[in-house]
């Protein structure tokens, strides 16, 4: 489909439109931080932070989910399932690095069959409009991780703002349907370079493509640069809850006396107690394992399994490590240093 | 300042009195240090001491104390975590040598909102508070604006437990009282309290970042990771979470130095501090303490006297 243009007043309107039918999640400013949160007044709506403070993780995998119910009575146990809901959600204002991770954990959660039904519900009752980073912030990585700033993935829309409009580019059909509105109209050629324009602008303040996939695959199990690092690592989750690719979780149970729940929160490998076992051994019992693990996973196991990296360098992790522990200067660090 | 910062450190390498100093260095980027652990001279040279200096390493001892002795590099509020963890018998006094380095207050990095980061060159103090230097030119942020609020209200003199003193520590001119931000919570009834917190706390990913940050939380197990006790569900539903920050709280309540560490570590932004201050303002109300302040009196909730406060009613 041609590119459209809708004018930045008419994203109230036209997402009002679009309420009836989606619950509407976008980022939303509130003490200091901005979070995909399900809006009503969408002048509450935040475009300025790129990329919000938090992910859409939240939205796929909630922080706790309820698997499933039981119950014991005289007749014996009776177990339920808990509908994950089918709702329709509608997320605004996502980055081209928060899509992009949906197709790393959409082949991570498919990976085996079964695939993960509640995830894959909520995914595909979901239409994504992406919006262009105008103002990358100092810890945007994307460009060196991939393309996908300017070929965007896993979106329906992709908005860019050219002033008093956005530029808008139909991905899908569910896309096409959603343009399919009067506030939008035919986007003119001046329109489409004054995007290129914007876009190239944001482009020339990012780090151009570094080739990470192939030069992590030798990593260095005994490289110095784990004790370093495990050093000052406090042994938080900050990086992996902050991460739009971490997925990882703990399956716990919630009895009550005579009936109860059983859950999945998320779960760090940055935590002691991820890899500790029933006997008492923890295979990663420190955390220079910790450590050299997600590094690990993100830039290495990830392309063995999915050919894929597990970094889409939306920076979250850099911008928030209390210790300033910086994945860009680890790779580039273990990158100068191989073989 | 660095200088004789790097120099001291280099000597106490050389020597061979330390094994270790911790202190700080350039991060991957002008406004964010990292922490340095110097185990040789040449090391020492990766010192650094600027507004960016935020981290309280003394969270770093009761882990590397046991394989010898230590430096490190303390703002004289982080001295107070060391008094404490002293007192606490986590750290012996004579393992310890602390380097207190004179310290105006340090960045607040929401103060450089409004500049184009990627363009920050170098942050130093300068004028009335910071001076960030830009390839644009220098812009020149005062005090208010640029330092956290702890460092608005800090009246320290001299440190106590100082060890080697770089430099002389500036004279203090609170802009604002410790308890600023408390009076105005004090107003909000029971019922809004709780509203304000279950707000706060609906937010935490129960990354324990709070913890992991705190110099006080220095558990080998902590409450919430016992294996066969469920104290909490790991889930991060209201209770759990607010049972997690209450009870964290409790624990370091006449303990907590107010570093402010939990809440800039925090990522979901809640404001951790003022529960700790809040705490703080009760103990000291009614013990008559704070924690830190002297390493020869006795811990204040670690003892009894008869004529303690039982506010409790009946």
């Amino acid at each position: 489909m041609e590119p459209k243009v809708i004018a930045k007043t008419d994203i109230t309107q036209w997402l009002k439109s679009l309420a009836d039918r989606f619950e509407i999640i976008a980022p939303v400013r509130e003490d200091g931080v901005t979070l995909f949160r399900h809006v009503e007044d969408f002048a509450d709506i935040d475009l300025a932070t790129t990329p919000a403070t938090g992910t859409l993780r939240e939205h796929f995998t909630p922080k706790t989910e309820t698997l499933l119910e039981y119950e014991f009575s005289d007749s014996g146990a009776e177990v339920r399932s808990v509908d994950p809901g089918a709702k329709e959600m509608l997320i605004f204002g996502a980055r081209a690095c928060d899509a992009a991770a949906l197709r790393y954990v959409d082949a991570v959660y498919s990976m085996v069959e079964p695939r993960d039904e509640p995830y894959f519900i909520r995914r595909e009752n979901t239409a994504i409009v992406g919006v262009f980073c105008n103002e990358p912030a100092w810890s945007c990585f994307c460009t060196e991780v991939g393309d996908f700033l300017s070929s965007p993935i896993e979106m329906d829309l992709y908005l860019t703002d050219i002033g008093d409009k956005f530029f808008t580019e139909v991905f899908t059909v569910k896309g096409e349907e959603l343009v399919s509105h009067p506030q939008f109209q035919q986007a003119t050629e001046e329109d489409g370079q004054a995007a290129d324009t914007v876009r190239q602008k944001a482009l020339s303040r990012l780090p151009s493509h570094v080739d990470h996939a192939s030069a992590c695959l030798s990593y260095d199990w005994e490289h110095p640069l784990w004790k370093k690092l495990a050093q000052k690592c406090l042994g938080c989750g900050v990086c992996a809850f902050s991460c739009p690719t971490c997925h990882c979780f703990d399956i716990q149970e919630c009895p009550k006396v005579l009936r109860g729940s059983r859950y999945r929160c998320w779960d760090t490998c940055q935590f002691e107690q991820f890899t500790l076992m029933g006997a008492g051994h923890n295979p990663r019992s420190s955390k220079k394992e910790r450590t050299r693990q997600r590094v690990f996973h993100k830039f290495k196991y990830s392309m063995e399994r999915y050919n894929m990296l597990g970094c889409v360098g939306c920076g979250r992790c850099v911008a928030l490590c209390p210790v300033n522990m910086d994945i860009r200067q680890v790779i580039r660090e273990l990158e100068s240093k191989k073989g | 300042m660095e200088k004789a910062l790097r120099q001291k450190a280099r000597e106490l390498l050389e020597s061979g009195s330390v094994r270790l100093v911790i202190g700080y260095e350039q991060g991957s980027v002008p406004f964010k240090c990292t922490p340095l652990f110097a185990e040789t001279p040449e090391e020492a040279e990766r010192l650094i001491w600027n507004p960016t200096c935020v981290n309280n390493l003394a969270v770093y001892l009761p882990q590397v104390i046991s394989q010898g002795k230590v430096a490190i590099v303390v703002k004289p509020c982080d001295v107070k975590s060391v008094v404490e963890l002293i007192k606490e018998h986590k750290v012996n006094r004579e393992d310890v040598v602390t380097i207190v380095v004179p310290c105006p207050g340090v960045l607040n990095l929401d103060g450089l909102n409004g500049l184009d980061l990627r363009d920050v060159k170098s942050v130093q103090w300068g004028g009335e508070g910071i001076i960030v230097e830009c390839s644009s030119g220098a812009v020149e942020l005062a005090r208010e604006r640029s330092f956290l609020s702890k460092c608005l209200s800090c009246t320290i003199g001299k440190a106590p437990l100082a060890d080697i003193e770089i430099g002389e520590s500036p004279i203090r001119n609170p802009l604002t009282d410790k308890h600023t931000c408390v009076a105005e919570y004090e107003k909000l009834s029971p019922a809004e309290r709780r509203m304000f917190w279950a707000r706060q706390f609906a937010k935490c990913v129960r990354c324990y970042a709070c913890r992991q940050a705190c110099p006080g939380c220095y558990c080998n197990e902590c409450f919430v990771d016992k294996k066969g006790q469920m104290w909490l569900l790991r889930a991060t539903d209201p209770a759990s979470n607010w049972f997690f920050h209450t009870s964290r709280m409790m624990h370091i309540a006449g303990r907590c130095v107010g570093c402010g560490e939990c809440e800039r570590a925090c990522p979901m932004g809640i404001p951790l501090t003022l529960l700790g201050t809040k705490l703080d303002k009760e103990v000291e109300e009614m013990f008559g303490g704070r924690a830190g302040e002297s390493p020869d009196a006795p811990p204040i909730l670690g003892c009894f006297e008869p004529t303690d406060p039982d506010p409790c009613p009946e």
